[in-house]
């Protein structure tokens, strides 16, 4: 289990990479890289030799958040302004704007059949839904208020404080858990647009969270504490805690064997996570900036057995890895 | 039976006396002898024989008379006899003085014995025999040079004579020159080989004192052979079968003292050193018993000195210092010059040490080292005695020097090192190391202590990987290992308990119950809380905790545990653990004036202001205001609530301020080198607009701070940041908030990125602006204050891009998009404002909304403008760009053609290429040489065009510098003129200062709107420049005081500024204060095995 350094593009963008997601392969051509940052563009990288193969502009403000169908055709960008672009990936031809206001667009992913978007909702304390193919608003997963009883943490003034960040589907597309300012974690039951419970142990803003593809229940969060959890999501079980980041854990995804975890955090480092020892068995230190992102190319397409990991950072730079 | 037979006087007759039946009156033989005229030599035949008998009497009346005038007259012609009698005499008083112990009679026999030698003398100058004598009597006195010079004279006159021979051995012998001694009683044995034992005793000592111990003994046992009974040659004998220090000499040693003592019960040497003996059996009572027989059958002052000392010895190994101390000093009474017997010395400086009369011990140490300048055990205690006197200098001197002598002394490492932990911890290092070392190599095992140092001082020098190993070391094996490599696995918790994990011991029950041993030994507790601090810093943060659980399962009132359990929390930002462990903490101990102080800085973060007042004062009366940590948290306070008034008094902000100040400077009165406190006093000084004076603190401030893993200090770089912030230096200011993001925050801070933005702002850098506030709601999404301030710089952006005098298209078409996004930014916000309370007023977006969608439609006018302009360019240029083309259409056209002609010319002459070759040449090199020339010609003009053009743009940019440093001027004018209003509004100077830390004012709302007109007034005037300024400070103000007064949080911003800083120091602190508390423990571990 091991990362080995392929390529870096630096001033792959012009100004900060903040966001960093596979597009799956087609029949017609191998997965790509999809990037999106701070200077309004979003870009496509072909892999292993992250050649620019094209620059999406339209955006306005940062680019916070990219996200990529399952089937590889389509994909989604999204910018501080809250507006959400769907765009076709070969033809960049905008499919769909989505905006819902007064909710803001933070983490988007697609569920993995690619019927639904979710949205990260941001200062509306939910998560928002989309259907992929009329491109409607079809539902809203709202994180409960905390009633008085239950009030944990001393002084909530602020409703902002169950803003929420990140988003992530279970496997089998029927839960969405969704990370939020204050750490805490909610899941919810899609076919119901029903809250089921929170995760708590972190206490600092979860910005990314990511389910395994091997054992379904098990959920990964990553926070501003340094710390990943690991979560048994239907038992609400802590399961395990993993240090080692000097600073806010940005990122988070799982290798597609879900044997690994792989971590980006603001100490500029990406660091590899064996899962049967619960401990980091490689740091990389090539990024010399916050590591805003990380992500395993997914399985499929013709040459696509060998494993990928992108980084993206502040330092402007794009980083891929072998990952055996 | 031998008899003398006493010749009648006039007569063939004798008298027969036997001598072993002289009579007990010896004035029978005297009469006798008188009476019959007796020669002298018979007198002392008979004297001699009472002698031999004990009847010292007797003898002495047998001689007294034998010398009386009476006698002189009647034998005046007999002179060696009467010789003879006269040193019989005083060999005989020489000999009393000797024994004599009252120094008086000592003096009188001594007196006694020159006489009788002096008559002696008178007789015969000559006489060898009275000058032995005289020199033995010298040698008693101790006059050795005089005794040697008298001896010297009978060896002169007679070289073997062998008294003088023994005599001079003798004075050889107690001048040290053993060899020479030897050399004369080998001399006396040759020439009288029959001579008594004694002398044989005399080369054994010889020997002995040479080193020979061989032929030592070989003496000694011949001393023996021919006197079973000699007492000194037992003793002799004894004492090197007991430096042999082997089991088997010791016992035949003790065997020779045992009939040395049972021979003769009263020899002092052997009392003694039996009394030595049982002194390392442990037998202290028979120690007792035979030195005081010792110091009562002895007034020699060096062997009662011995018997002290022993007496004093044993009392000091079974603990009793002060009667220890008593007879040492007895025993140090006895001696007159320390050389003679330095060893009573040593022990009372050890008893004095122990009893903690330092001066006393240092001179007794200094007596020892003057004897044995080298002893490394003297300078060691010399060592550690200026150590404790406090004069670590001297102390390092001594430490060294001992280290140097016997660099294999692994205890004189171990304090040197801890000497030097003050003063340089790479020389303190070293030493540890060595004496690692050391130990190792002789197979003893490293004390716990000296590795947990070496790993503190690696720790310290963020060697952390070798620290780690230290440490690791030091712990040794033990079940902390199967955290170490994660074996264990905290068991699996519901999620809602995991609030409560750092109190978890279920862990440590589970593991007891399968079997495990969980044990954590004493001496190992510093070591583990210390790997895990070190844990911490390489952030791993979860095994850490279980060790800090570990220690407290064993130990729970291991306070400190507690605490950095509280601390990992609290940077988790789980506030309520942290509050729980530190009121466990307070269980424990009620006054602990550290966990007081996390309570309060925990308390503040929650809020709690006034309880957060009483817990730090709980905290400062803990210590009796002594604990600078408390005082300084109070000054945070009082500086926190004179800025965070809502109502803005300012009598009450300035004694909030005075009180600060107050505080401040009493820690740096107490500790004229807490940082905390001088950026504290730095800060206060600032408010108050002394910039120049903070200045200076601060930069002092941030050079102290860098340079140590304990110590981070990054409110201090904000704070100069402030200054040249105030002070209008931008760049600087720029420069030094974003090192200050980088060096200590990884580039998280959102709120640093909010003064960076601030200063952009002012510095008009509005693109700048824009991305460092999108940066920093990137990082703290849920701040809407920063969204706001985005809209702002936008609106900002726009307005001043419209107010230029000549732009591009381009430009007002982004300025077109930057409005757009300032729209869309406000009116999010305004739609939000239903969902959240975001403290804006919705009046105030809305004018935002209004101002901006009010640009956009003037810019619409100018970006058609623009457009228009930019179009006409744009169809001049394509119309250039046609003709151009089609000329460059034609020229091509020409060129084809000329290239044809050129072929078909070329062709022509390549058939005529034979019979005309002369002539092509010809054309062929005029061609060359004049193609190069026009070229070069060419290449001028371009250079003249390019440069002229070059200067042009210069001259071009000159002006606009020149323009920029005009709007830079009248900006400054204006914010000097703004000042000044301030300063009559006000009365208060340091608005200025307190703007780009903290604003907190009701007003705000009224000069909101109030600005929002002057704002879209400077619109209206878009052509006058001056107008523009001032809005855009007041923006910026007001922006600032936006972020400021969110009404939801501002005690959480508060804080945010200076507090959070506090918190940051308060961590190291404690951190300083445990390890410091490290350190005491290993000297104390030390302390015990000296």
């Amino acid at each position: 289990m091991k990362l080995a350094g392929l390529k870096s593009i630096e001033n792959a963008h012009d100004e900060s990479v903040w966001a960093v997601t596979w597009v799956p392969a087609t029949e017609t051509r191998p997965p790509l890289l999809l990037t999106g940052s701070l200077d309004e563009t979003v870009r496509l990288w072909k892999s292993d030799d992250l050649v620019l193969e094209r620059t999406n502009t339209g955006h306005c403000l940062g680019v916070a958040s990219v996200a990529a169908h399952p089937l590889g055709r389509i994909a989604a960008s999204s910018s501080l302004d809250s507006f959400v672009r769907v765009f076709d990936v070969d033809s960049n031809a905008t499919i769909a704007t989505l905006e819902a206001p007064p909710s803001e667009v933070w983490q988007m992913k697609f569920d993995p059949k690619g019927n639904i978007l979710a949205v990260a909702g941001g200062g509306s304390a939910s998560v928002k839904l989309w259907d992929t193919n009329s491109w409607q608003h079809v539902a809203t997963l709202s994180i409960p208020r905390p009633e008085a009883s239950q009030a944990t943490k001393p002084i909530d003034k602020s409703g902002s404080k169950k803003f929420v960040l990140s988003v992530s589907w279970s496997l089998d597309g029927r839960r969405i858990a969704c990370g939020s300012m204050d750490g805490t974690i909610s899941v919810f039951d899609v076919a119901r647009a029903k809250f089921l419970h929170h995760l708590e142990g972190h206490y600092m803003p979860v910005r990314s969270l990511a389910y395994s593809p091997s054992e379904p229940r098990l959920l990964f969060s990553a926070s501003d504490d340094g710390h990943v959890h690991m979560y048994d999501a239907e038992a609400k079980t802590l399961v395990g805690s993993m240090s080692g980041h000097a600073s806010w854990v940005l990122s988070v995804d799982v290798s597609p064997d879900g044997a690994a975890l792989a971590t980006g955090s603001s100490d500029r480092t990406v660091r590899l996570w064996d899962l049967s020892m619960r401990a980091a068995v490689q740091t990389m230190s090539n990024h010399a900036d916050q590591v805003w992102g990380v992500a395993f190319r997914p399985p499929g397409g013709t040459d696509t057995r060998a494993g990928r990991l992108a980084s993206v950072s502040d330092d402007k730079s794009i980083s891929l890895y072998d990952y055996s | 039976m031998a008899c003398v037979y006493i010749p009648v006087q006039n007569s063939e007759e004798e008298v027969r006396v036997a001598l072993d039946q002289l009579p007990r009156d010896a004035s029978d033989i005297l009469d006798i002898l008188k009476a019959e005229q007796a020669p002298l030599d018979l007198w002392l035949i008979i004297a001699r024989e009472y002698f031999k008998q004990g009847k010292l009497e007797q003898f002495r009346q047998i001689l007294e008379e034998g010398s009386s005038p009476e006698i002189d007259d009647y034998y005046a012609d007999v002179r060696y006899e009467r010789i003879a009698i006269l040193n019989a005499l005083g060999a005989y008083y020489s000999y009393l003085g000797k024994i004599e112990t009252k120094q008086r009679e000592k003096e009188e026999h001594f007196i006694l014995a020159t006489q009788y030698y002096n008559k002696a003398s008178r007789i015969d100058m000559h006489e060898p025999s009275t000058w032995v004598g005289k020199g033995q009597l010298l040698l008693a006195k101790g006059d050795i040079d005089q005794a040697f010079a008298t001896f010297k004279i009978v060896l002169d006159g007679d070289s073997d004579n062998v008294p003088a021979l023994l005599g001079q051995a003798c004075v050889e012998f107690n001048r040290g020159r053993y060899s020479d001694s030897l050399e004369l009683y080998k001399r006396a044995l040759q020439v009288y080989p029959a001579c008594p034992a004694a002398v044989r005793l005399g080369i054994g000592l010889c020997r002995y004192k040479l080193g020979h111990f061989g032929k030592a003994r070989q003496a000694f046992v011949r001393v023996l052979q021919l006197d079973p009974e000699n007492v000194e040659a037992l003793v002799a004998l004894a004492i090197m079968d007991l430096r042999t220090n082997e089991a088997t000499g010791i016992r035949t040693g003790m065997l020779n003292m045992q009939r040395a003592f049972e021979i003769y019960p009263y020899c002092a040497m052997a009392l003694n050193y039996l009394a030595n003996h049982f002194f390392f059996t442990g037998q202290h009572f028979l120690v007792e018993q035979l030195t005081e027989t010792a110091l009562a059958v002895t007034n020699h002052g060096p062997t009662k000195s011995h018997s002290y000392y022993n007496l004093a010895r044993s009392y000091h190994s079974k603990g009793d210092y002060e009667k220890a101390g008593l007879y040492y000093m007895a025993s140090v009474k006895e001696i007159n010059k320390p050389q003679e017997f330095v060893f009573p010395y040593y022990g009372l400086g050890q008893v004095q040490l122990k009893l903690g009369d330092f001066r006393s011990a240092l001179t007794n140490f200094e007596k020892v080292l003057e004897v044995y300048p080298d002893n490394c055990e003297t300078l060691k205690a010399l060592g550690h005695i200026y150590f404790q006197l406090g004069q670590i200098d001297k102390a390092q001197e001594f430490m060294r020097k001992a280290t140097k002598i016997d660099p294999r002394d692994s205890q004189a490492f171990l304090e040197l090192g801890e000497l030097l932990i003050y003063s340089d911890t790479g020389a303190a290092l070293d030493a540890f190391k060595t004496a690692r070392g050391l130990f190792k190599k002789g197979g003893q095992e490293v004390p716990t202590e000296l590795l947990n140092n070496i790993g503190v001082i690696q720790f310290e020098r963020e060697e952390f990987e070798l620290a780690k190993q230290t440490f690791k070391e030091a712990l040794g094996d033990g079940i902390w290992l199967a955290f170490i490599d994660a074996k264990k696995m905290p068991p699996v918790i519901e999620a809602a308990a995991s609030t409560h994990e750092y109190k978890n011991m279920q862990l440590f029950h589970e593991l007891e119950s399968n079997g495990y041993r969980v044990e954590l030994p004493w001496d190992k507790v510093t070591a583990l809380f210390n790997l895990a601090r070190l844990l911490e810093q390489l952030n791993e943060a979860r095994t850490a905790t279980i060790f800090y659980r570990l220690i407290l399962f064993k130990f729970p009132e291991y306070v400190d545990a507690y605490l950095r359990l509280a601390a990992i929390a609290k940077a988790r930002n789980n506030l309520h653990l942290s509050i729980e462990l530190v009121n466990d903490v307070l269980k424990v101990s009620d006054k602990c004036p550290n966990a007081l102080s996390m309570l309060g800085e925990l308390e503040l973060k929650n809020d709690d202001w006034v309880k957060a007042k009483e817990t730090l004062r709980a905290a400062s009366d803990a210590t009796d205001g002594k604990d600078s940590y408390a005082t300084l948290s109070l000054g945070n306070w009082n500086y926190f609530a004179a800025l965070r008034n809502e109502k803005r008094n300012p009598k009450l902000e300035a004694t909030h301020l005075e009180k600060a100040k107050e505080l401040y400077s009493r820690v740096l009165i107490q500790h004229s080198a807490n940082l905390y406190a001088a950026n504290g006093a730095g800060v206060v000084l600032a408010e108050k607009g002394h910039f120049d004076v903070s200045k200076d603190i601060f930069t002092q401030v941030q050079e102290a701070a860098s340079g140590s893993v304990f110590v981070q200090m990054p409110d201090v770089w904000i704070n100069l940041a402030h200054v040249y912030f105030a002070n209008g230096n931008f760049a600087l200011a720029v420069k030094m908030y974003q090192n200050c993001l980088r060096k200590f925050y990884y580039n998280t801070d959102s709120q640093i990125l909010l003064y960076l933005a601030r200063t952009h702002y002012e510095a008009e850098q509005w693109q700048d602006c824009k991305k460092v506030l999108l940066r920093a709601i990137h990082l703290a999404p849920s701040n809407y204050t920063l969204r706001f301030d985005a809209g702002v710089a936008m609106q900002k952006f726009s307005a001043s891009t419209l107010q230029k005098a000549k732009r591009t298209a381009e430009e007002v078409r982004s300025t077109v998009a930057a409005l757009q996004n300032a729209v869309r930014v406000f009116s999010h916000l305004s739609a939000a404002s239903n969902l959240h309370i975001h403290g804006f007023d919705e009046k105030k977006i809305d004018t935002h909304v209004g101002y901006c969608n009010h640009l956009l439609l003037a810019a619409k006018v100018h970006l058609e403008a623009a457009e228009r302009d930019e179009q006409q360019i744009h169809q001049r240029q394509e119309l250039a760009r046609q003709v151009a083309l089609a000329e460059e259409a034609r020229r091509k056209a020409e060129e084809q053609r000329k290239f044809q002609l050129e072929r078909r010319k070329q062709e022509d002459e390549l058939k005529r290429v034979q019979q005309q070759e002369e002539h092509f040449r010809r054309i062929k090199e005029q061609w060359k040489s004049t193609a190069p020339a026009s070229k070069r010609r060419e290449r001028s003009d371009d250079e003249e065009g390019g440069n002229s053009e070059r200067r042009r743009r210069k001259g071009g940019k000159r002006r606009k510098k020149d323009k920029n440093s005009k709007s830079r001027y009248d900006m400054e004018e204006t914010e000097a003129d703004m000042m000044d209003e301030q300063e009559l509004d006000d009365e208060d100077a340091n608005m200025n200062y307190r703007e780009p830390t903290s604003q907190m004012n009701d007003e705000d709302d009224v000069e909101e709107n109030a600005q929002g007109l002057l704002a879209a007034a400077g619109l209206e005037d878009s052509d006058v420049d001056d107008e523009t300024v001032a809005p855009s400070s007041n923006i910026a103000r007001r922006r600032q005081a936006l972020s400021e007064s969110d009404d939801d949080e501002p005690l959480d911003r508060q804080p945010d500024v200076t507090p959070i800083r506090g918190n940051s120091t308060e961590l190291q602190e404690s951190d300083g204060e445990i390890r410091d508390g490290n350190k005491p423990n290993a000297d104390e571990g030390s302390d015990e095995e000296k």
